[in-house]
């Protein structure tokens, strides 16, 4: 039992940690702020759960406490991309390429562009 | 009635204390008694005969949430290390196609929960406009998710 926990525990170090470095390398490469914030969200969602629940295998950290943490880490980890997004969009940060922009055809938007000049 | 979030706060209490002593509980009661006696939560509904259908369909939403989030992690993995960086990045709006603002604000939870796509903004009517990394068959997946994601959603949530 204890060999198995260990493993969940390696697997999930290692996965973890891969994950986290992926993400970092994602905000260095790709290019604008709304780009960034889905690398940086992966960091939250991946990383973070699964150091977690190594955590909990492998640690005397109850299974519990480690539950409630990931419910309450994945509810609010996109909270934190949404804002910074949404408030990214509101002073007018420009993307920098952009393929398609239906918010700033709708009624809602203005590209960023316009609300910045 | 307050039952069911009192219900709630005092599991989460345990949950986090991770301590059954009889101590603990009562203290764990008192905590969540007096929080939902101060801050007037909305009371949560729960109608005990559609309980166990509302369940399944929650644990059928988690399924699906969870395969599109690991989805959506190796796709912008993939797209990370990728020397070219072929990323599409744009914006295009997607229909919640519900009126209620719970499955609205549900769905753009799921939405930004999962790698790749983000929403920024929610319009009238529920359109949410949704940063994608890959605008090229985003539109088609992620409608077609927002509709399974929906039809759950209206069976966790009760009727307004």
């Amino acid at each position: 039992m204890d060999e198995i926990l260990q493993l969940i525990a390696i697997i999930a170090v290692v996965a973890g940690t891969a994950f986290s470095t992926l993400g970092v390398l994602g905000f260095i490469r790709l290019p604008d702020v709304y780009t960034r914030l889905h690398a940086t969200g992966k960091v939250g969602v991946f990383g973070v759960v699964l150091l977690l629940a190594a955590t909990v295998a492998w640690t005397p950290l109850g299974w519990s406490k480690g539950l409630v943490l990931i419910i309450f880490l994945l509810l609010a980890g996109p909270v934190t991309s949404h804002a910074l997004s949404s408030a990214a969009y509101r002073i007018g940060i420009p993307f920098a390429t952009a393929v398609r922009d239906d918010l700033a055809e709708s009624s809602e938007g203005g590209s960023p562009e316009e609300v910045a000049a | 009635m307050q039952t069911w979030m009192i219900l709630l706060l005092w599991l989460m209490y345990l949950g986090l204390t991770a301590n059954l002593q009889l101590s603990n509980l009562v203290v764990g009661l008192l905590i969540a008694v007096t929080l939902t006696a101060f801050l007037h939560p909305d009371p949560l509904r729960v109608d005990v005969r559609q309980a166990p259908g509302a369940a399944w369909s929650l644990a059928r939403y988690v399924v699906v949430v969870a395969k599109d989030v690991i989805q959506g992690g190796i796709q912008v993995a993939r797209l990370v290390l990728d020397p070219k960086l072929p990323v599409k990045p744009g914006v295009i709006a997607i229909p919640s196609g519900s009126e209620s603002e719970w499955a609205t604000a549900l769905s753009a939870h799921a939405i930004t929960l999962s790698p790749g796509a983000m929403v920024i903004e929610i319009g009238e009517h529920g359109m949410m406009y949704t940063h994608t990394l890959d605008t090229t068959h985003a539109d088609e997946s992620i409608a077609e998710m927002q509709r399974l994601r929906r039809d759950l959603l209206e069976k966790i949530l009760p009727e307004e």
